[in-house]
């Protein structure tokens, strides 16, 4: 995007790891916004022709979960400026790395297959874990206009700002019923990151938190707060590792549990 | 001794579909050895992911197996659970739950026809040479998925992973107000689907396999032409209760694919837009009903290519249309009251429940087991995918035999297109199994 026409125009491309092709359907239902300002290199969900080569900008959504995916991910990283994670399962693991905080990967391959088996797997994990990633923008899925937003940054050559603040804020903002206090529904949203609008707030639902945590998220407070809602500590615990939330946030609740 | 003479013909990765998979077919002295349809998404285990969570989290979770169809996922979620609970929602809430299945109907099929299949048929490279050269076709898409997200974002909050719908009922009703806008874009999309249909009569199919499969689809629960059903029906002439799917279905996973495939006993089948017209076009709107009486879809006797998948989606978009209209008429002309759902929560029961709705792409199956507290002690989850996959390998063998004498690339192309009319969503397929390599 730029008024020198001498400027190539920016090479962007599209890929996705183990995911749910959520991020893919929302950048394909707006890339008629952006297909005057870039050159889609590679899009495989949405195109035949896809080139190999330098990049500007290569948005990844999914997680790694096998060695597949990490391969290609060291060869997208090594030929792009900007590697932008979208969505959570970019961005946290999602469900797939929820899960592995209970369960392990080989757990999960020999409950399946029996002791016998022997294939690769791994336990699933966002991208920054293997390589670096100069924009992480969550969401289950991606909120369309922070990607259009952080896309439009990423064209002008600086940094985009993301939100990380809870989901109470926009629920204030919008002036929405507290479920977690007039309803006691086991709402997440004061622990996990804005973006979608405090979506289920808004249709009386508790937020389940799949953005992922917010800025310093008070696992805590928001394990004590359910607990006196009558909630079980464990069906708390499961509840906030579901969306990726790194084992990290929850050490202490872990070792008073044991 | 002569020189056996092998080819090998490999699609590394199919495009244009949802997830990721690949295609080989082995070739000695002019004859096809050999198929693979190689699923190689990542593998996440959704059934054993679930354990151990609650009843109420199983729509969210579920959805996650697969944004495009996520609401089907969430549905059959909603409809295990409810079963365990012997639960029956109000009328209303059912004409909810089916307009939010019919938004997906809509927003699905359209993205699979226009932005995936239909370049190669109009001459397009892809999408972005869509939109420059097919205007015209590439504003219908975008119409037609707009329509299919606002149906669902009205119910469900959003246009996929839907946030609205629990099991026990809806957390907020649309009002009138919200409805009334999507009768003036359903009365859009009325003329972009049959627009849509006058084009796809209009091309030449690139190959003509012809196949009878066996095909299988739920019973529609009322009059009209529907994707919820209680059971299963075979065109080999038997039917069963989902409930038991297990006796009907043989679940397996070949090594080469993550991707597990069921087949009926030993024979593959197919499920999906062809199958539930095959049984149910009696059943369609008068509009919808027409066109399809008109194609060849129609001559039960006679075997058609499964590249008609698409003819059948588009059938199914206009039918999708006229029932979502009838549905909005008499959701404003009635109460707007919900279930009671407020004791649902009272009705937890353990035990094991079904739940089984017709996807875009076929019978998505749901089952979980529940203990007292309503945690998830066991659950499984058959996608549509993954039941058609050892038909799609049957056809690319037939499709193969008839096109070999077809340069290399023009093949690729062919069967590229051919397991592309199939729409299939590696994403759901691989939900758990990963590919064995034994060492």
């Amino acid at each position: 995007m730029s008024n020198n026409p001498a400027k190539p125009i920016p090479k962007v491309a599209v890929e996705s790891l183990t995911g749910c092709a959520g991020e893919l359907l929302v950048i394909l239902d707006n890339l008629e916004k952006l297909v005057p300002f870039i050159r889609i290199m590679s899009f495989p969900f949405a195109q035949s022709k896809n080139e190999d080569g330098p990049l500007d900008i290569a948005f990844v959504e999914g997680s790694v979960s096998q060695p597949h995916d990490l391969e290609k991910l060291k060869r997208i990283r090594a030929k792009t400026r900007w590697l932008v994670a979208i969505g959570n399962c970019a961005v946290w693991g999602c469900v797939q790395a929820g899960s592995c905080s209970r369960c392990h990967a080989d757990d999960m391959m020999h409950s399946v297959y029996g002791d016998t088996c022997k294939f690769e797997v791994m336990q699933a994990k966002p991208l920054e874990e293997f390589v670096k990633v100069d924009v992480r923008l969550s969401g289950c899925p991606i909120n369309a206009t922070q990607f259009l937003s952080v896309t439009a940054s990423l064209l002008k050559d600086h940094l985009p700002f993301i939100t990380h603040k809870p989901v109470c804020l926009e629920c204030k903002l919008r002036e929405t019923a507290c479920v977690l206090i007039e309803k006691n529904l086991p709402c997440l949203g004061p622990v996990t990151a804005a973006g979608c609008g405090a979506l289920c707030p808004r249709v009386g639902a508790a937020c389940y938190g799949c953005w992922g945590p917010c800025q310093e998220p008070q696992m805590e407070a928001m394990a004590t707060i359910l607990q006196e809602k009558g909630y079980e500590l464990d069906d708390v615990l499961s509840r906030l590792q579901t969306f990726g939330a790194p084992k990290e946030l929850f050490t202490r609740m872990a070792s008073e549990k044991n | 001794m002569s020189e056996i003479e092998r080819t090998e013909i490999e699609i590394p990765e199919i495009s244009r579909v949802e997830g990721h998979s690949a295609v080989t077919v082995d070739v000695e002295n002019g004859k096809v050895v050999d198929v693979k349809l190689e699923v190689f998404e990542g593998t996440r285990f959704f059934e054993r992911i679930v354990l151990g969570h609650k009843y109420d989290e199983m729509p969210h979770i579920t959805s996650r197996i697969c944004a495009i169809c996520s609401t089907g996922h969430v549905l059959a979620a909603i409809k295990a659970v409810e079963n365990i609970f012997q639960f029956s929602p109000s009328e209303t809430e059912k004409l909810f739950r089916e307009l939010m299945h019919l938004g997906m109907i809509i927003e699905s099929h359209a993205t699979h026809i226009c932005a995936l299949a239909l370049p190669d048929f109009v001459g397009a490279a892809d999408l972005s040479d869509l939109a420059g050269k097919h205007e015209n076709e590439f504003a219908i898409w975008t119409r037609l998925r707009d329509l299919g997200a606002s149906i669902q974002t009205v119910v469900g909050g959003r246009p996929f992973h839907p946030v609205n719908l629990h099991a026990g009922g809806l957390s907020r009703y649309p009002s009138r107000k919200e409805l009334r806008p999507l009768l003036v874009k359903l009365e859009r999309g009325t003329e972009d689907a049959a627009h849509l249909i006058t084009l796809l009569k209009s091309f030449n199919l690139p190959t003509e396999t012809e196949l009878a499969p066996c095909f299988l689809a739920l019973i529609p629960e009322g009059d009209s032409y529907g994707y919820f059903g209680k059971t299963i029906k075979a065109s080999d002439g038997w039917q069963a209760p989902v409930e038991e799917y297990t006796t009907y279905l043989s679940e397996s996973s070949v090594e080469y694919s993550h991707s597990k495939r069921s087949l009926l006993g030993t024979k593959p089948f197919m499920v999906g837009s062809m199958a539930r017209l095959f049984f149910f076009s009696e059943k369609l709107g008068k509009t919808a009903k027409d066109i399809f009486d008109k194609s060849p879809l129609a001559q039960k006797n006679k075997r058609v290519s499964s590249l008609w998948n698409n003819f059948a989606q588009a059938i199914e978009i206009v039918e999708a249309i006229e029932r979502a209209t009838v549905i909005i008429e008499i959701l404003l002309t009635s109460t707007i009251a919900g279930s009671e759902n407020t004791d649902f929560k009272n009705k937890l029961k353990a035990g094991r429940g079904v739940g089984a709705v017709e996807c875009p792409r076929g019978t998505l199956y749901h089952s979980y087991t529940l203990d007292e507290s309503g945690n998830i002690t066991a659950a499984d989850m058959i996608t549509p995918s993954a039941q058609n996959s050892a038909h799609i390998e049957l056809d690319i063998r037939k499709a193969a035999e008839l096109e070999l004498k077809k340069a290399p690339d023009h093949l690729r192309s062919t069967l590229e297109t051919l397991v592309r009319a199939y729409d299939p969503c590696n994403t759901c397929a691989t939900h758990m199994v990963s590919v064995r390599q034994l060492k």
